[in-house]
Order: C-alpha cells, then sequence, then structure tokens
C-alpha cells in the first residue's frame, strides 16, 4: 500500500483561472507598463496590449508540447538542452534567470512608492525612502518563497477580484469621463503648464494603422512583459481535477480575462487625458489616472491592487528564476549548491536567497544611475526585461519546432499547434527583440543614455552578454553537462502517445550518441 | 481500511508524536495507522524535474523514518505510508476520506497564536475543516 511518489492534487477550475491571471498581475503589470506603450503607440495602446498577446499565446503552445516531454522546472533551460545542445539550453536558462532580475528593480521601486503614496504623496518622491522599502519588499518577497507561503486558494479570489473589479471600475470612469470630456492643467518641476486634455475613444485604436515598425516594436517589447506570467502558468500546470478538460477551458477563460481588463484599461488610461499625460507620468501613470478619474478612496484601492498585484508578480518572478537555477544546478549546468532543497520548507533556500542578493544590488546599482543621470533606469527595465523575455521564449518556440519535427507532418492539427504557432511566436519575438537592438542603440528611442549607447540596449544586453563568459567559464568547470548531445530525433516521443516522457536528460551524450 | 488512524507527518519529522500517539492508540483498538506527507510546491511557478524528485525523496525520507520507529515499537500495528501532493491540510483530508478514516491524529509545534495567524497553521486549519474527529498531540519542545 506504500506508495512511491507524490500524488497529484486538484485544483477546480476557478483555482486554475485565478492562478492563471494572478501570476499574470495585471494592476502592476499596467502598474509599469502603460506609461512605455503609450509612449510608443499614443492612443493606439489598445492595439498594441490586444497584439503583444499573439506571440506570447504562440509560445504558450510551446510551452504545453515541450511540458509533455520533459515537465522540468528548468522548462526552457532542459527544453533548450534536448532540442538545440547543451550551450542553447544555458544561455536559454540564463536569458531566463536574467529576465527575472532585470524585473526586480522595477517591481521593488513600483512597490515601494505606491506603498507610500498610500500615505503621503510628498514622501513618495523621497528616493531614500521608497528605496529602503523596495529593499525590504525584496527580502520580504525572497522570505515568503523560501518559507514556502501560500494563500489559499479563496484568499486569491478575493484579493485577484478585488483588483479586478477596481481595474475595471476605473476604466469605465475613464472612458465615460473621456466621452464628456475633462481638462487638466499641469506644472512641471520648472514651473511650466501643460494643458492634457481628453480624447474622445475611438474603435480604430485597436488598428494598426499610421503605426511605424519601430512603433509597434516598442510598444510589444514592453507589453510582452504584461502576459509574462499568463503562458507558464497555463500551459505548465496541468494538474487539475478532469484535467483533460479544465487546463483548456481555463486557459481560454483566463486569457479572455485578462485581455478585456488589458483592453478596457488601456481605452481608459489613454482617452482619459490623452497619451502624452500617461508617458508624462510613466513612473506612476495609473495612479496618476486614477487621481483625476476616482474619488479619493477609489484611488487608495487602486493603490492597494497595484500592490497586490506586485506582490503576486515577484512570486512568479522568484519562482521561476530560482527554479531555473535549481534545475540548472541538479542537471550539473552550475554549482551543485543551486540545487539545494531546505528540508524544512522544501523550497530551493540557497538560490532565492542568492537571487534576492543579486537583484537587491541589480536594484541599488538603478537607483545610482537613475538618480545621477538623465537616465530613467526604471522605465527602461520595463523594456529590457521585454528584450530578455524575448530571447528565452523566441528559443523555447524555435526549441519546439526544432524537438518535435519528426512529427510536424503527421498531422494537420499537429503541422499547426506543434509546428506553425510556435514558430511564428519565435519569429516575432525574435524579431522584435533584433529590431529593439537596432532601435535602442541610440537616444531617440527615449528612457536617455548609459556610456553613450540607449540605456535599454545597456541593460537589456549586458546581462545577457555577462551569460556567455560565465557559460565558458562552466563548460570548463562542468564538463560532464557540455558533453551532452541534443535528443536524436529518433527517441522524442509522440506527443500524442501514451508515454511522452523523454529519456532522462543526460542519457545522451557526444559520445554515446544513441543512448545505448 | 475503514476505521484506520490518519497521521500528518512535516517535512521537519513533525507529528512523530502524534505517530507514537496514534500508533499506541491503533494497538489498543486493533487499528491501522496510515502516516500522510502533504506537500505543494508553489503552483505560480514551474514545477516538475529534479524539484519535485528531492521533495520526494526529502519525503519519503522522513515518514520512512517514522514507520520504522512505529515497528518497531508497535510491531502488532500494519503502518503505511501516504505521500500526496497538495496542501497539508487537504492531504490529510482526502487521505482521510480514501482511508475511511475514523480518526485525524496531528501534531501541534506550539507555534503562537501570532504565529499561526501570520502563516497559517495546519493544525488550526484541520480543527475547523476536518470532517471527522481531530486528535492534537502536542510536539515536544524544540530545545
Amino acid at each position: 500500500m506504500a506508495d512511491k511518489g507524490l500524488k497529484g492534487g486538484s485544483l477546480g477550475l476557478v483555482a486554475v483561472i485565478v492562478i492563471g491571471v494572478a501570476s499574470t498581475a495585471p494592476g502592476y503589470s499596467l502598474a509599469a507598463g502603460i506609461g512605455g506603450i503609450a509612449d510608443a503607440a499614443g492612443v493606439k495602446a489598445p492595439f498594441i496590449m490586444l497584439f503583444a498577446f499573439v506571440p506570447m499565446g504562440c509560445i504558450a503552445a510551446a510551452f504545453y508540447y515541450l511540458n509533455k516531454a520533459d515537465p522540468d522546472c528548468g522548462t526552457n533551460f532542459t527544453w533548450g538542452v534536448r532540442a538545440f545542445g547543451p550551450r542553447a539550453g544555458w544561455i536559454s536558462g540564463w536569458g531566463c534567470i536574467v529576465a527575472d532580475l532585470v524585473i526586480m528593480p522595477n517591481l521593488a521601486g513600483i512597490s515601494g512608492q505606491y506603498l507610500v503614496l498610500l500615505f503621503s504623496e510628498k514622501l513618495a518622491q523621497n528616493i531614500y525612502l521608497t528605496t529602503t522599502i523596495g529593499i525590504l519588499f525584496i527580502v520580504a518577497m525572497c522570505w515568503i518563497c523560501w518559507k514556502g507561503i501560500e494563500l489559499s486558494a479563496k484568499s486569491q479570489v478575493i484579493l485577484l477580484g478585488t483588483e479586478v473589479v477596481i481595474l475595471s471600475v476605473f476604466a469605465v470612469v475613464a472612458i465615460v469621463k473621456a466621452f464628456h470630456g475633462t481638462t487638466r492643467t499641469a506644472l512641471n518641476g520648472d514651473g511650466v503648464a501643460t494643458v492634457y486634455h481628453s480624447i474622445r475613444p475611438s474603435l480604430s485604436w485597436m488598428s494598426p494603422s499610421g503605426l511605424s515598425t519601430q512603433a509597434i516594436t516598442a510598444g510589444l517589447v514592453v507589453a510582452i512583459f504584461a502576459y509574462w506570467g499568463w503562458d507558464t502558468c497555463v500551459s505548465v500546470n496541468e494538474e487539475a481535477e478532469d484535467s483533460s478538460r479544465t487546463p483548456g477551458i481555463a486557459a481560454v477563460l483566463s486569457t479572455f480575462i485578462l485581455l478585456a481588463i488589458y483592453l478596457l484599461t488601456s481605452y481608459g488610461v489613454v482617452s482619459l487625458l490623452g497619451p502624452t499625460f500617461v508617458s508624462d507620468n510613466s513612473g506612476d501613470a495609473i495612479y496618476a489616472a486614477g487621481k483625476v478619474a476616482l474619488p479619493a478612496i477609489f484611488v487608495k484601492l487602486l493603490v492597494i491592487a497595484v500592490l497586490t498585484s506586485a506582490a503576486a508578480s515577484c512570486q512568479t518572478t522568484i519562482l521561476p528564476a530560482t527554479r531555473t537555477m535549481l534545475s540548472m544546478g541538479a542537471h550539473g549546468a552550475g554549482p551543485q549548491k543551486l540545487a539545494q532543497i531546505n528540508h524544512k520548507q522544501l523550497t530551493p533556500d540557497f538560490s532565492t536567497w542568492l537571487f534576492g542578493g543579486i537583484s537587491i544590488g541589480w536594484y541599488l546599482l538603478l537607483v545610482l544611475v537613475s538618480h545621477n543621470s538623465s537616465t530613467d533606469a526604471y522605465s527602461a527595465s520595463i523594456a529590457a526585461v521585454g528584450m530578455a523575455i524575448a530571447v528565452y521564449y523566441g528559443v523555447s518556440g524555435l526549441s519546439c519546432v526544432w524537438y518535435y519535427r519528426r512529427y510536424l507532418l503527421v498531422s494537420a492539427k499537429n503541422f499547426f499547434l506543434i509546428g506553425f504557432l510556435p514558430l511564428f511566436g519565435g519569429v516575432v519575438l525574435i524579431f522584435v527583440f533584433c529590431k529593439t537592438v537596432w532601435d535602442a542603440r541610440n537616444e531617440a528611442y527615449g528612457y536617455g543614455l548609459l556610456f553613450g549607447v540607449g540605456t535599454v540596449l545597456v541593460i537589456g544586453t549586458l546581462l545577457l552578454a555577462v551569460g556567455v563568459p560565465l557559460m565558458i567559464w562552466c563548460s570548463f568547470k562542468y564538463p560532464t553537462f557540455f558533453s551532452y548531445s541534443p535528443d536524436p530525433i529518433h527517441t522524442v516521443p509522440d506527443p500524442y502517445s501514451e508515454s511522452t516522457l523523454a529519456a532522462p536528460l543526460g542519457t545522451y551524450t557526444k559520445e554515446n550518441r544513441h543512448g545505448w | 481500511m475503514a476505521g484506520d488512524f490518519v497521521v500528518g507527518i512535516g517535512p521537519d519529522g513533525s507529528g512523530e508524536s502524534a505517530a507514537i500517539y496514534a500508533a499506541h492508540l491503533a494497538q489498543l483498538l486493533k487499528r491501522s495507522v496510515v502516516l500522510v506527507f502533504g506537500y505543494e510546491a508553489s503552483s505560480m511557478g514551474p514545477r516538475g524535474g529534479p524539484l519535485e524528485d528531492q521533495i520526494e525523496a526529502i519525503a519519503d525520507e522522513v515518514t520512512s523514518a517514522v514507520r520504522n520507529r512505529l515497528v518497531e515499537a508497535f510491531p502488532d500495528v500494519e503502518v503505511n505510508i501516504e505521500l500526496i501532493r497538495d496542501r497539508a491540510v487537504d492531504s490529510l483530508i482526502i487521505a482521510a476520506e480514501a482511508h475511511e478514516a475514523e480518526l485525524i491524529v496531528v501534531g501541534h509545534g506550539g507555534r503562537g497564536p501570532l504565529r499561526a495567524a501570520l502563516l497559517g497553521s495546519t493544525t488550526y486549519e484541520l480543527v475547523h475543516r476536518g470532517p471527522i474527529p481531530i486528535l492534537v498531540v502536542p510536539d515536544p519542545d524544540e530545545e
């Protein structure tokens, strides 16, 4: 009767939807990203919000199928190894860790700022106060992840429900006000008055007409970040009651909810006082717009919604990063210590605190840079994280197509779901990355300059580039892992057969190509 | 088997006193004991692979150690193990229902009310949600 192995749990439909939407953290994503999107695309922000979903949805298909072959917490790291070999896998894993790391300062910054905004607008300008709170926030979030604390399903439903309701109320009020017409005059630091006028919302905001490719990619690289988290959650977490149907329905419903929130709020924010108002207040766009649209008590609720959403987002940032680190350590691609699990909490303790420590260092560095130069490193990190996401998701999309190349032409369904969608998503994302590298090289891209180069480019590629020497160092230190070869084509299991699991990572090596 | 005593075992081996107490009762009443280890890696991040392998190894090690002690002390009592991938409280309830258990026995780590309120307490939640009688056996002090 002694069962070997942990039995699966049972997540209900509502729980899967809630986890899917909560881990995307719409409130925080909007607070952090809408400024950059409005800056790039103006009133066409709703179009960017809709369009960004397409590549992310395609990559979710890649995650879904690759997870069938190897449900490893290292996700794109292990899949990269299987499709393209240890070096590509290593860099893909690094891309995931970098993306998570790059976003931490922004998360901490927004949390610090919004928390202080709850009490005093003046204090929120105090960089020492908000930075201290930001650091405490990172420590607290790492502690929660280390401790393995999980909110009960019920409290998650309540928190997320409040967030969705508040955002919708805000958006609807903003749109109504925009139809009636509002004007607001704001004084900037130099005493110059700017007058913002509301714009009548129009359905044409959902079409790309009149946008340059540069504007679309600049918006996309930010909006990609808004959907980040949704895909992993929906595609990787399959355990649910009646697992043949629930994840599918949950994916559709959570997508619908997300798209609706993003569309509605981007309409509201942009129309309320025009896109310039949003990009001028990109640091706290949702708060600034909320103050115009809503009575004080609702503004406080809006701030709380952004804060709880940031906390959820922090979890979905720390957990994947530390689990990728754990996977890399466990498979011998990096120090074994990364795979260490705390016996009492059953969480990767070393990885969690290492990630937390590096995040704090990176956060302080960005605060220093932002404070002492014309650069807006916070907002730049949102675009930079979009670049890192584009790389490692792009690689995941291509990994799926290449890994399953044997089955692509078996059926039309295979061709579309395993071939076309992941390939399309992967190509779009890699294109967004390359185009951003090209566009962001000079000052005209916005967000300021660092070392004479666009800040987004520096932040987005610096950490990624550090991965290359680090990988070479690892390849000398851990030669066993780097002797692995991609899974030979005839060993790849059919994703629609009874057993979809591939042989353990490391079965196929350069010396032992076919594993026997 | 109907009438089993279900015992919750934590990753740090908490619940051992509860298990000994349950086995003692089981010996007197001629019942068997089911040791339940419930743990779920956070569903907000990817799981599987080395993470769950390690958790499983720890779960196996901890419950087997408790089981060995029980078998030694109470040779007549049948001791089974259930590892369930779910929150601790849910795991205990699932196991109790599956075994048509008569009693759930859990430890109590002596957490103060404040810590329990902030961090949640398996025992506290179970007392309120348990479908069958619950017996709480305090764990010995950590010192």
